[in-house]
């Protein structure tokens, strides 16, 4: 019977310990990304169809100011370099720096939170107007793209603190390096198309 | 030892107190709604998707009717008529098509690669249970008189969350699908050895994965909308049409695109030879599958359909099609074929596919279609019989994996007789269903669009309706022909009925172990590992 010549065979050697986590999350990542690809996608032709229109995007009243995006965008580069460091450190084993840059990388998210909802209350921008439907959507859909990151990193955060995660394997962190990578992309995105072209 | 690990005695320590507490296994319910088995997970979706999609096919009747007399309105009143039409559209892609898809690759495809699991079971478990609880709340938004076109706010709301829940459900098992794929493949399974079905599957889990976010993207946008703004995409009217590129070529095709590599490996299977063209088959459902990127038309453009871009994406998905075909006939002449149910079914669904693809790509060449001044060619009636022949491709090839690969999903063979015959009902049924739209789109007098539930015109929707009616004996037949495989058998099933098993999972037990594979593979030498077993003996 077949099985029974195949059990016969010589065991294969053992195989490199298969990166399921590590390509799960870059298919989730990638699916996030093509959201707000739609998303930004539909912003902008809605943008463009209201202007082409001689109108304006924004209502009267309302406005975007630069700063608090710009702050926000310089935190989110800040936290790629932490996220950078920690796997870094992970990766030379050394605990107390993991400790450190993942710790700084946490901290930067909830500063860009704190941006964003800034943001909010500067720009008098009514949900019921159509800028404003697109605009809160997308900057709140990043903010839950963001949190999910954070809550993706302390997990793997723990792990790597529990001896999970080490030099020679440091799959999860990596992973959720990734993840937080994609967030970035996605907010220079909602940057440049929202906050600076409003 | 590094800084970052847990010491060995403390790690040692905590694995001794584990395994030496007593386990009790669950069992009967409670080992079915926890388990993270992808054979247990995989059956409940096909088994919710065949019962759900008995619901469709009944709503599918009465519409038929309906549209043989539209004005007498007979069936529905006019208020409610385009809700429940969107009812059957909806269910029939995400209550039917998809989960029934998912469900039989989610138990073949870790056989197929050689896995003991599918990558992330526990995520694969919560797929299925978030699709069966949003596929309730679709339903009941409904009942609520939710809906697009529906008239109660809380019923509309409740719409587009389920909506979101199946559709996240949905891809959380295309994310295990397509990880199993790529990263659990036994040793030596290189990609170009993985076999055709769980390529295909691969391949369109990364579709779905790249195109149905962008209908959540949508659905988050509709729901703040319809909730705070209602200026744009949430109001009652307008949520279908926002939606409706999903339902249409050519971003439906990513549903069919496993069709491919069933009707692959059952052919070269039944003709028990090796396929000379597995490059050029893997190629083909690559390309399939790339064509089949239908998200940009999330943006409305009024001469989407005219474009270039869609034109060439439409010619060129009849080619994969017919590359999978040629292969297919290529194995036939170079082996020697043993008529089985499975193969029956290939070749019913292949044919099928063929049906809507061709017409898809003829849909798409200007001046086919008789357009109404003022509609847009994309809205024709034509491009429901497109979506019609391509969704019951999928079922066709859905239901014959469930028959293909019985012994491995159920507890016996399928009975023979009924799925020979089931099959041949089925394609009958859609060919039957199918011709009339597209006919009604070509010389359609009036607005025959697909958006309408009694466009068409009547004496053609009297012969759809009949289409319908056969598709249904065929489901009919199709489902007595699996009732076997809820039967436990007393006799001892054979690894490989079929004799000419080419792939892993004829390796394993019928039904398979609880980690598929008792011992350690050997490694694969090539895309046929069973085929050079025989020759070795």
């Amino acid at each position: 019977m077949a099985a029974d010549a195949a059990l016969a065979l010589p065991p294969a050697a053992p195989p490199t310990r298969p990166r399921v986590l590590l390509v799960g999350t870059a298919l989730a990542a990638g699916a996030i990304v093509m959201a707000f690809t739609g998303l930004i996608g539909a912003y902008l032709a809605e943008r463009a169809s209201v202007l082409a229109q001689g109108g304006t995007w924004l209502p009267e009243g309302s406005s975007i100011p630069l700063t608090p995006g710009n702050i926000a965008m310089a935190t989110m580069l800040l936290s790629a370099i932490t996220m950078w460091w920690a796997v870094d450190a992970v990766g030379r084993n050394d605990r107390p720096y993991a400790y450190l840059a993942l710790g700084l990388t946490m901290l930067f998210g909830f500063a860009v939170i704190n941006a964003v909802s800034f943001l909010y209350t500067q720009m008098e921008l009514p949900v019921s107007s159509v800028a404003g439907l697109f605009i809160y959507t997308i900057t709140g859909a990043h903010i839950a793209f963001l949190v999910g990151a954070m809550a993706y990193a302390a997990v793997m955060t723990f792990r790597t603190l529990g001896g999970e995660y080490h030099g020679r394997d440091r799959e999860g962190l990596v992973a959720a390096a990734m993840f937080w990578y994609a967030n970035i992309a996605v907010f220079t995105v909602i940057w440049y198309a929202i906050f600076v072209t409003k | 030892m590094a800084v970052t690990e847990t010491p060995p005695e403390t790690v040692e320590a905590a694995s001794a107190a584990a395994t030496s507490a007593p386990r009790s296994q669950p069992s009967g319910l409670a080992a079915v709604l926890g388990s993270g088995d992808h054979k247990t997970i995989g059956r409940l979706y096909v088994l919710s998707s065949l019962l759900l999609g008995a619901g469709v096919l009944v709503l599918g009747l009465l519409f038929g009717v309906e549209a043989v007399k539209p004005e007498t309105w007979d069936v529905f009143s006019s208020a409610h008529a385009m809700q429940l039409f969107t009812l059957l559209r909806v269910a029939t892609v995400f209550l039917l098509a998809f989960p029934l898809v998912i469900g039989v690759a989610l138990v073949v495809v870790p056989l197929q690669v050689g896995a003991h699991t599918v990558a992330f079971p526990r995520a694969a478990a919560a797929s299925y249970w978030g699709w069966l609880l949003g596929s309730i709340l679709l339903i009941a938004s409904y009942i609520a008189d939710g809906g697009p076109f529906g008239t109660s706010a809380q019923g509309i709301d409740l719409w587009i969350a389920a909506l979101g829940l199946v559709v996240v459900s949905l891809l959380v098992a295309a994310v295990s699908l397509a990880t199993t794929v790529l990263a659990l493949r036994a040793p030596g399974m290189t990609l170009d050895r993985t076999p055709l079905y769980a390529w295909s599957v691969a391949v369109a889990a990364v579709m779905w994965l790249v195109t149905l976010p962008v209908m959540v993207g949508f659905l988050v946008l509709m729901y703040v909308d319809h909730r705070h703004a209602g200026v744009s995409l949430g109001s009652s009217s307008s949520l279908y049409g926002a939606l409706s590129w999903i339902f249409r070529n050519p971003q439906i095709y990513v549903v069919a695109i496993p069709v491919l590599g069933f009707v692959g490996d059952v052919v070269s299977t039944s003709a028990g030879t090796r396929s000379k063209g597995r490059g050029l088959a893997h190629t083909a459902i690559g390309i399939f599958g790339t064509v089949s990127f239908g998200a940009f038309l999330a943006v409305p453009s009024t001469h989407a359909v005219e474009s270039v871009l869609m034109i060439v994406l439409a010619l060129v998905a009849v080619v994969p099609v017919l590359a999978i075909g040629a292969l297919a006939a290529d194995s036939v002449r170079r082996g020697k074929i043993k008529v089985n149910p499975g193969l029956a079914y290939a070749l019913a669904s292949l044919v099928a596919l063929l049906l809507g693809t061709v017409a898809g790509a003829a849909g798409t060449i200007p001046g086919v279609l008789e357009v109404p001044e003022g509609a847009l060619a994309s809205d024709s009636i034509f491009f429901l019989g497109v979506t019609h022949a391509v969704v019951m491709a999928a079922v066709i090839a859905a239901v014959g994996g469930v028959t293909w690969w019985a012994t491995k999903i159920g507890r016996r063979q399928a009975a023979t007789g009924p799925a020979l015959l089931a099959p041949a009902i089925l394609l009958i049924g859609t060919v039957v269903m199918v011709i009339p739209d597209l006919v009604s789109g070509i010389v359609g007098d009036g607005i025959e669009t697909a958006a309408d539930p009694t466009g068409g015109i009547a004496g053609l929707n009297a012969a759809a309706l009949v289409g319908v009616a056969i598709a249904g004996l065929g489901l009919l037949v199709a489902a007595v022909s699996l009732l076997p495989l809820l039967k436990r058998s007393e006799d001892d099933l054979d690894a490989d009925p079929w004799g000419n098993g080419q792939t892993l999972e004829w390796l394993t037990a019928s039904p398979p172990s609880a980690g598929n594979f008792d011992a350690e593979l050997a490694v694969v030498t090539s895309a046929e590992p069973l085929f050079d077993l025989r020759e070795e003996k």
